[in-house]
């Protein structure tokens, strides 16, 4: 053998005695700790300087090149080439599996529990009576009604006399309305704003009023002395019950769903006439009465929920707010927030609305 | 209302089923809530609206099964024929006060043998739920049921005199009712009285002492028509509801007292072998029927319901309900009519009410659905929007929303300060208080939210909810100074916050609240309905803690309050932790005009920021400071901001630092250190001798 093979071949020894340590990253990497892998990782790359940069001994073999025989030069040169390749591939080899194995420990060292919670303060909530309301007002805006609201003490007038409820009726015999020690009522039915707003506005009108009312109702499970209605009135020429069913079923179709069919069922109330009660086809069972076999809550089995009172407008209200009522004719609709609500969230204690524990409160969005 | 449906079968020609009777009778407006199996029977419980009294009845339903189903009743017209002795006395029965009773019919029986009822009849009252008591109060109670017509039978032989006087009750005078209670009667009262005392309270109870027991033998029927106001006031006065009252104060059928009374008599003579005596008749306040005029019934009836029902069909309706035609409005192809309504039908006077009857029996479920043709755009309240986006903020703020009672009791008088200008405290009674309330804690209308939201912390604390944020929006209420004024409302805001900030699913809280939160969130809030910025300044305020409360301002006017709660309420509530408070009026901050917003064009050239510790006594403020520095009117200087607050450790008790950041910016050129380095010091200067707040390093 030639010196200069002997030279190269001493090149390979000494690498190889240095690169031993190194030798098992070249095969699957286990059982060793970050630290040391990245201590690994620095010395390996110490070596790779040592044995493949410009200085390192096998670049400065490649001068030897020269002073081989001119014959044996082609093949010395593949030699040199050869040893210098397997230097480089042992290197890189253990270089890129180390270089993986450290990614992959970092990447489960930083691995993250991605079902714990996102951070952001607590979220508050809207009152459901609010939700509700709004979710009303925003289909009347659409159809064309304006939202009033008035006056929550009024005097008999607006809560009686202008609804044709006159003194030694029944109705304001009653013992539920409120009245404060000067003699003045608190509203028991939002229809007094009615009277306030085509007093305000004139014919023709469309309103829906929603509302605080106050009836004497010692509180229990289905009462409270203090509740929320939604008026409704559209005055014009030529309004009739059609108009008044129509819009009814439509809005209810709105808020539970195109297939709500809406019935009217003649009724009586002092400031409408005709009058009618509004009910309409369960949302839970869809009219059937039984809901997963059993009978079916909000509708008590019946396919039907009854939500409120309406009817075209008494002639002596119109009357009462300037109108005559052989021009105009106009129908008026009112309900219970709370009722509607409670048999939407099939609530059973209407007094939680009014308690405002939190608890209460945060289930509704 | 319990209506047999074995006994209507017996007034009315039909062949509907239980169910399908059940339908129509819902369908045309009497509510039928549930059908119930009685022996060989079925009941209905029917509820029925206070206008048609007409229905009491077993005849009043039958009607109502005619008109629907274009049947016959088995039953005669009602009439003043029958069996019809006369007063041979003359003397039986007299009406003193003619205005509280219209007619009075009394008919002596004799030879009565009272004992049980045969079972059809005490079946028949079981099945609507009445008890069987003996032969006569069942038979009087069993015509009630049948035709609507209360009634009342006396023992004749303790009448004394052996005469009825109807008049007013004296003062003093008292009666021992059937069910033996001892009532205090007033002039008010219609009593039915013999020659000396009240031996029933009229329409409403019958004497204890007169009435008829197992030794009767001779009875006095009573059967009556009383003035409907009367019988309510009456009745309500003496806390006394009957059968009887509630059917008079609702209205009976004048027209049908013969009717009742014979059936009775007959049913007596029948059941309690008695034998018909004397009768009479006193009819001193004659039944005027209400007479309807139409121009156009069948027009009527399409402009209101849209509903096209032909004349005759609408004719037929009314009829079979007993609203007639007057004979002279028959002239041939005339539209214009005048129809009578029936002495059992109270309700009815305007066109409008027999558009109703008619439709209801044509039916509510052949009426179109149609919107009406669209008019203008819908709108909301003007300021439902920025209420709107209010709540949603404080929403988002993590405040959950409070709706409290408008009313409160007297705990809280006098405990908070109320917003300004809204309650008079010069008058006597300030604030709006409710007449004789029944329900607990209902005393007078709130001045102030804050109480409810007190409460409403108290309910949360007492669940171990501790870190609380709530707000509400509502209004508030005190008296007008003016005389027979409708009392002020007012829309306020207010807010309260307890315990710790919280993370969303989260169990360990970040830090505790304090006044800064609360003034927080307020800014957002206003900052969401885009009025003028909010002003704060320090001063005492009744109920929250002194040093940590503050006046809320907006464009120079005070609008409301803010703090932390003081010692002695949150004692009274019992809380162990700070609470944080504010209320302001909604209606005014809403009323600001709101300020224009303008574009100011953006900086060219970069600013230079300078911070600075200022030590100074805890008496300075910030604002003292800002107002300060920009006093100085320095064009340079573009901007003071707030950094920190140190206080404690290495200052004295009194003093503490606060760090601001100054912006420097020239719209000219690029400021270099030096130009500002002369103003910057002379800012210092000025600011250590205004406020004796002094550089610290």
């Amino acid at each position: 053998m030639s010196d200069e093979r002997k030279q190269i071949e001493q090149i390979r020894e000494a690498f190889e005695s240095e690169f031993g340590r190194f030798a098992h990253l070249r095969a699957e990497i286990g059982g060793l700790n970050l630290a040391d892998a990245e201590t690994l990782s620095r010395e390996l790359a110490e070596l790779k300087t040592k044995h493949t940069g410009k200085k390192s001994e096998i670049a400065n073999a490649k001068k030897l090149i020269g002073r081989v025989a001119a014959e044996e030069r082609g093949a010395f040169g593949q030699f040199v080439q050869t040893i210098e390749k397997q230097i480089v591939t042992s290197i890189e080899d253990a270089e890129t599996n180390l270089k993986n194995f450290i990614a992959e420990v970092k990447t489960e060292r930083e691995r993250i529990d991605v079902t714990l919670p996102g951070r952001r303060p607590r979220a508050g909530h809207l009152h459901l009576l609010t939700l509700l309301r709004q979710q009303i007002e925003d289909i009347f805006v659409s159809l064309g009604y304006a939202i009033e609201d008035d006056r929550e003490i009024e005097t008999d007038y607006y809560n009686f006399d202008a609804l044709n409820i006159p003194e030694g009726h029944p109705a304001r015999e009653s013992q539920d309305t409120f009245y404060t020690t000067d003699g003045f009522a608190l509203r028991s039915q939002t229809s007094t704003v009615q009277i306030r707003a085509m007093e305000r506005r004139g014919v023709p009108i469309r309103i829906i009023a929603p509302g605080r009312v106050f009836r004497r109702d010692t509180p229990d499970m289905t009462h409270t002395p203090m509740f929320h209605q939604i008026e409704g009135l559209c005055v014009d020429k030529g309004i009739t019950m059609a108009h008044l069913k129509g819009t009814v079923a439509e809005w209810l179709r709105r808020l539970f769903g195109e297939e709500t069919v809406t019935r009217l069922r003649p009724s009586y109330f002092p400031f409408t006439e005709p009058s009618a009660e509004f009910d309409f086809s369960c949302f839970k069972c869809g009219g059937t009465g039984v809901f997963e076999s059993e009978r079916c809550r909000p509708c008590k089995g019946s396919g039907w929920i009854e939500l409120g009172g309406s009817g075209m407008v008494h002639p002596n209200v119109l009357r009462a707010c300037g109108v005559d009522p052989n021009v105009y004719s106009g129908f008026a609709f009112g309900f219970g927030l709370e009722r509607m609500c409670s048999l939407m969230y099939e609530l059973d204690d209407i007094r939680l609305m009014f308690e405002n524990d939190v608890r209460f409160l945060e289930q509704f969005k | 209302m319990n209506i047999s449906y074995r006994w209507l079968k017996d007034l009315v020609e039909t062949d509907l089923s239980p169910q399908e009777m059940a339908r129509k009778l819902t369908r045309a407006g009497l509510a039928v809530e549930g059908i119930h199996e009685f022996a060989d029977d079925f009941v209905f419980d029917i509820d029925l609206t206070s206008n048609r009294p007409d229905c009491l009845s077993h005849l009043g339903v039958s009607r109502e099964i005619a008109a629907i189903q274009n049947a016959k009743l088995k039953i005669k017209k009602a009439s003043d024929e029958g069996q019809r002795t006369k007063d041979e006395s003359q003397n039986l029965v007299a009406i003193q006060d003619e205005d509280l009773c219209h007619r009075f019919t009394a008919r002596i029986i004799r030879n009565v043998k009272i004992g049980a009822s045969p079972e059809w009849l005490v079946k028949r009252l079981e099945a609507v739920g009445e008890r069987s008591i003996n032969n006569v109060a069942d038979i009087t109670n069993y015509v009630m049921h049948e035709l609507g017509q209360p009634m009342h039978s006396f023992d004749f032989n303790k009448l004394s005199g052996n005469r009825i006087v109807v008049r007013r009750a004296r003062a003093g005078e008292t009666i021992t009712t059937l069910d033996e209670v001892e009532r205090k009667l007033d002039e008010t009262m219609l009593a039915i009285c013999d020659a000396e005392k009240p031996v029933s309270v009229g329409g409403v109870m019958g004497g204890f002492d007169s009435g008829i027991t197992e030794e009767t033998t001779e009875v006095l029927l009573e059967v009556a028509y009383f003035k409907r106001e009367s019988i309510r006031q009456t009745s309500r006065k003496l806390g006394l509801a009957t059968e009887a009252s509630y059917r008079f104060e609702r209205g009976v059928d004048i027209e049908n007292l013969i009717r009742a009374s014979n059936r009775a008599t007959e049913l007596i003579c029948e059941l309690a072998n008695g034998e018909a005596g004397e009768f009479v008749d006193v009819y001193a306040t004659k039944f005027v029927p209400n007479k309807i005029e139409s121009n156009d019934i069948e027009f009527a009836v399409k402009r209101l319901t849209g509903l096209e029902v032909e004349e005759a069909e609408i004719l037929r309706i009314l009829n079979a309900l007993g609203i007639t035609e007057k004979d002279s409005s028959k002239v041939e192809n005339q539209k214009s009519k005048i129809f009578v309504s029936p002495s059992w039908r109270h309700d009815i006077a305007i066109e409008e009410d027999l558009v109703e009857e008619v439709a209801r029996i044509y039916g509510y479920d052949k009426i179109a659905e149609e919107l009406p043709p669209t008019s203008a755009a819908g709108e909301y309240q003007p300021n439902e929007m920025r209420k709107m986006n209010l709540r949603k903020t404080l929403a988002d703020l993590g405040f959950d929303e409070a709706i409290s009672y408008s009313f409160i009791d007297t705990r809280s008088d006098d405990r908070f300060t109320l917003v300004p200008n809204f309650v008079h405290e010069n008058l006597d009674r300030k604030y709006v208080e409710l007449r004789d309330s029944i329900i607990e804690g209902a005393v007078r209308m709130r001045p102030s939210l804050l109480s409810g939201l007190l409460d409403a912390v108290r309910t949360n604390l007492n669940h171990q909810r501790r870190d609380l944020k709530l707000f509400e929006i509502g209004k508030v209420f005190s008296a007008s100074n003016k005389e027979n004024d409708l009392p002020n409302e007012r829309e306020l805001l207010a807010l309260v916050l307890t315990g710790n900030e919280t993370f969303q699913n989260k169990a360990l809280t970040v830090r505790e609240f304090d006044f800064y939160d609360a003034k927080g969130a307020l800014e957002s809030a206003v900052d969401a309905v885009n009025a003028v910025s909010l002003e704060f300044v320090a001063k005492d305020v009744k109920h929250l803690r002194k040093g940590q409360s503050a006046e809320v301002l907006v464009g120079g006017k005070t609008i409301g309050t803010i703090g932390r709660l003081s010692d002695e309420i949150s004692a009274a509530y019992k809380f162990r932790q700070p609470v944080y408070i504010a209320e302001i009026d909604l209606q005014a901050l809403l009323t600001e005009k709101q300020p224009d917003v303008l574009y100011r064009p953006l900086p060219v050239y970069p600013s230079m920021q300078r911070d600075v510790s200022l030590l100074a006594k805890r008496g300075v403020s910030f604002a003292d400071i800002k107002k300060s520095i920009e006093n100085q009117g320095f064009e340079l200087l573009k901007r003071v901001e707030f950094v920190d607050v140190y206080e404690g450790k290495g200052l004295a008790d009194d003093e503490r630092s606060i760090t601001i950041r100054l912006e420097y910016r020239s719209d000219e050129r690029t400021l270099i250190e030096e130009q500002i380095e002369e103003i910057h010091a002379q800012i210092l200067r000025k600011t250590e001798e205004n406020l004796g707040a002094r550089q610290r390093f």
